[in-house]
């Protein structure tokens, strides 16, 4: 007997979702759990696994269609068993999706990956010192190859110093075109590209546009002499990484000072009950993590970061931050957070004013840690300095008290003798 | 359970002193680290220097000024009365063992290294045992890196008795030069020790389970070498698995080929049927680091293992089982264990075969570029062309360039020839460097000397080499 696999109700709230590729064609064989195609809801993309093996009958809707909740997706029974008519739209106004193979003939030959930098022994070490991707680095030498010239230019484009736990990557553009690329037309004024927005440019442009609409947004910036504390750091990264075996950022002490001083204004640590006319003052500390991907912004949530130590906290930054760019991250992991943190300084900048992720009452930005000279003593010295700023809602939280918040913030990560005795 | 057990502490403890522990721990001591150094033997130096690499060379070098001086006659030298005098032979080849594996007890000592003779096992992923003639040691180390090498693999039906059934440690160090005999297995060792007793006067077979002579390498090698082979009367039993042993008057090895067997008689048999990795006897389950199904243990290219804190490098982590590349993971693992950035990113890593003709490579082989999607373009320069061959009485070989038809650039090297070993570090700078055809085209070549002949492979390979009729 055929079965209709519909789109199931995947929880949290969300009712429909795009189809970013099939994962079976017509006529194969599937084995019960075997992932049947991905779809983008507007928290993730996830894969949906065949209910049960068999053979795929019929597949009822074409990549990048939108989806809803209850719809037909699949007929999967025994192979040459007739299709139930009563479901779903006809042939005729739905293509068939070309089966994954088609794209293989265009692909790029596997050389291309396996090909290596072309580089000197010296060159390579130089990139590695500084952090710097050889793989797909443009080189401006004699027959491409990269100079160490390449390599230090593409450490500057990259953070002086990474707060986040990977370098941010180096992009030309704003988010890369959605799966399909675009249409060129003429115009008047000349050509233009239409590019499809992505079911997670939309829930952006959702989130954002609510965020600006509902709270009054107010950022307070502060600097901070971070001089010791990249001491510190530079001082224990090798230890922690040989040791444990994990990529060790600064982030992990912002966290970690956010944390201490959430403790001390609860209310940046809330979020408002408006028909109750209540505070609702978060007992544990889910700090969300704005991470760049490809597709556009995603928020994963590092939760109880207040009983995490800083390598359990870098190992989770570095795990949610890689599972966001690759998409792979569970619904839960993006939702329950109480106040956010947002790492730009790598991406340069002076400081910027970030929006609320809602519903919570404020957000930390982390700008660029620069030498810069400040008066220290009665002298001139070169120090290492970043701007913090926080965004907040003065609906509920006033000036005075953020402008506390971020003294007693500048102060912790301002002398990490004093973060410690807080941890 | 020893009473009384010695516990020392150190930052980096290496266990093994071949040429991947020695280096590892000199260059952890350079770096300001602590370092405790286990060796099982009484010797440094591992196999390389003590049954290996070094002792070897020295026995090739006497079987062939033997057979040069065999050969000489053309030139006007006439010797008489040649008389192989095998123990003197091995004396002076375990003098120069002696001299190296000396220079590296004083290397290690004014590097300030401590030095603990015993077999060593993981107690737990911070602390070793190692078991000394005087008792147990417990060394707390905050790093360790395991360099324990390899050893010969046993063959069913051969059981190993120094005697008849010997290994190539057992080879280096006989004292009498046997009639026949049977060597089991053509790989390096095999072709290089079965040449030195042929030339030493042996009536020497080999017996080989493969149906072709270094099958991962170019054909043309083989060729060259199955050439040299047969003047030097040597039997090639290609194909066939060796089944047993019949020990008696005279002593029979018997084969299985792919139509009949084969009984080859001998007085001696030289077991040379490739390696495996001693990481079977450190207790490594206790720790967890994990090996693959052959036992060779896994390491990324810091030469980190599964387990924070132990690295793994030369035989026993795998790959070619080459003292150089140990040499090169030793540094590695010493520098990232100091903080420094180092990573195991060669381009290539040469390889030699000292049989005669020298057998050495660096970089891709021409089926590997076109297995990875290179067009291939190849020029080759055969000795026979070269005055300076003509002059060594050595015209077998020759080197082949092997690039990139698209880009021209050098992707690898492979040459046979007399002193080829000597040039393919050349040729591994240049593909170090990214070094395009051009590049070593328009570099001058001392002349005249063997390593022209990769000037000229390359020039060919651009279709204008000029001791040679272009294709």
């Amino acid at each position: 007997m055929a079965y209709v696999f519909t789109f199931p109700d995947v929880g949290e709230g969300i009712h429909e979702g795009q189809v970013v590729e099939w994962l079976v064609a017509e006529g194969d064989a599937v084995d019960e759990d075997q992932p049947l195609l991905k779809v983008e809801t507007d928290k993730a993309v996830v894969e949906l696994p065949s209910p049960k093996a068999g053979t795929v009958l019929k597949l009822y809707v074409a990549a990048d269609a939108t989806i809803h909740v209850g719809e037909p997706l699949v007929t999967i029974g025994e192979a040459g068993e007739r299709v139930p008519d009563d479901v779903g739209p006809t042939d005729s106004d739905l293509p068939v999706p070309e089966p994954d193979g088609s794209t293989a003939a265009v692909a790029p030959p596997v050389e291309a990956a396996a090909r290596r930098p072309l580089a000197t022994p010296r060159t390579r070490a130089r990139a590695r010192k500084l952090g710097v991707n050889l793989q797909g680095l443009q080189g401006t030498g004699a027959g491409g190859r990269i100079t160490d010239e390449d390599v230090e230019r593409a450490a500057r484009r990259g953070p002086s110093l990474e707060i986040a736990a990977e370098p941010a990557r180096p992009r030309a553009s704003a988010p890369a075109p959605p799966v399909g690329g675009g249409t060129v037309m003429g115009t008047e004024d000349g050509e233009v590209e239409r590019i499809p927005l992505s079911h997670l440019r939309k829930v952006i442009a959702g989130a954002m546009r609510t965020s600006k609409q509902t709270s009054a947004h107010v950022t307070h910036v502060d600097e901070a002499d971070v001089t010791d504390l990249v001491a510190h750091y530079k001082k224990s990264k090798p230890t922690i990484e040989e040791r444990y075996g994990v990529k060790f950022s600064l982030l992990p002490m912002f966290i970690k000072a956010l944390v201490a001083v959430l403790r001390q204004y609860p209310t940046f640590n809330a979020t408002v009950d408006e028909e109750a006319g209540e505070f609702l003052l978060k007992r544990y500390y889910n700090i969300g993590i704005a991470v760049d991907t490809p597709e556009g912004l995603i928020v994963p949530v590092v939760r109880n970061a207040d009983q995490k130590d800083m390598i359990t906290l870098a190992r989770e930054v570095g795990d949610l931050a890689e599972r966001a760019r690759s998409r792979r991250l569970d619904l839960s992991e993006l939702r329950g957070g109480t106040c956010t943190i947002t790492n730009i300084g790598p991406l340069g900048g002076v400081f910027a004013t970030p929006i609320i992720n809602q519903p919570e009452l404020a957000i930390l930005g982390l700008h660029a840690i620069k030498e810069r000279p400040v008066v220290v003593d009665g002298e001139i010295a070169i120090r290492d300095m970043m701007y913090l700023s926080v965004s907040f809602d003065h609906r509920w939280v006033d000036g005075a008290e953020a402008a506390r918040f971020m003294t007693d913030l500048v102060r912790l990560v301002s002398a990490p003798g004093l973060l410690m005795a807080r941890l | 359970m020893v009473v009384g057990s010695v516990v020392r502490g150190c930052q980096v403890v290496v266990i093994g002193a071949g040429p991947g522990g020695y280096v590892a721990a000199i260059r952890a001591a350079q770096l300001g680290k602590d370092v405790i150094l286990v060796e099982k033997e009484e010797r440094l130096g591992g196999v390389c220097l003590n049954v290996g690499c070094i002792p070897s060379k020295a026995l090739i070098h006497a079987a062939d000024l033997a057979d040069e001086l065999r050969g000489a006659k053309k030139m006007g030298l006439k010797v008489e009365g040649l008389y192989v005098d095998l123990p003197q032979m091995v004396r002076w080849k375990d003098g120069i063992v002696q001299r190296l594996t000396g220079g590296v007890k004083f290397l290690c000592e004014k590097s300030g290294i401590e030095v603990v003779h015993g077999h060593a096992e993981f107690v737990s992923d911070r602390k070793l045992a190692v078991a000394t003639s005087d008792g147990r040691v417990d060394i707390d180390f905050e790093t360790a890196i395991i360099a324990t090498g390899s050893r010969p693999m046993g063959l069913d039906g051969f059981p190993h008795d120094g005697e008849k059934i010997i290994g190539s440690s057992e080879a280096l160090s006989l004292q009498t030069v046997p009639d026949r005999l049977v060597v089991i297995g053509a790989g390096y060792i095999g072709l290089e020790l079965g040449m030195v007793y042929a030339k030493l006067g042996a009536k020497v077979s080999i017996v080989e389970f493969l149906p072709e002579l270094l099958p991962d390498l170019d054909p043309d090698v083989a060729k060259a070498l199955a050439r040299r082979l047969k003047q030097l009367k040597i039997d090639l039993h290609l194909e066939h698995r060796a089944e047993r042993f019949e020990e008696g008057t005279p002593s029979v090895v018997i084969a299985q080929g792919p139509d009949a067997e084969l009984r080859v008689e001998t007085d001696v048999v030289m077991m040379s049927v490739g390696r495996v990795p001693n990481s079977d006897a450190l207790a490594l389950d206790k720790v967890g680091v994990t090996t693959d199904e052959k036992g060779f243990i896994q390491v990324d290219d810091r030469m980190r293992t599964s387990i924070p804190g132990i690295y793994a490098i030369g035989d026993v982590v795998g790959g070619v089982l080459l003292a150089h590349k140990a040499y090169q993971e030793a540094k590695v693992a010493a520098e990232v264990i100091a903080g420094e950035p180092a990573a195991f990113d060669n381009a290539a890593v040469p390889a030699v075969i000292y049989t005669d003709p020298e057998v050495a490579w660096s970089g891709l082989t021409e089926r590997e570029a076109a297995d990875q999607g290179y067009s291939v373009v190849t020029g080759t320069f055969p000795f026979s062309a070269s005055g300076r061959a003509m002059s060594l009485d050595s015209t077998e070989g020759f080197v082949k360039a092997i690039a990139d038809a698209d880009s021209k650039r050098l992707l690898g090297v492979v040459a046979v020839g007399r002193g080829v070993s000597e040039f393919i570090g050349e040729a591994t700078l240049a593909l170090e460097m990214g070094a395009f055809l051009e590049d070593v085209a328009l570099t001058i070549h001392p002349h005249p000397t063997m390593s022209e002949a990769f000037q000229e492979a390359v020039e060919a390979a651009l279709g204008k080499a000029v001791h040679i009729v272009n294709k």
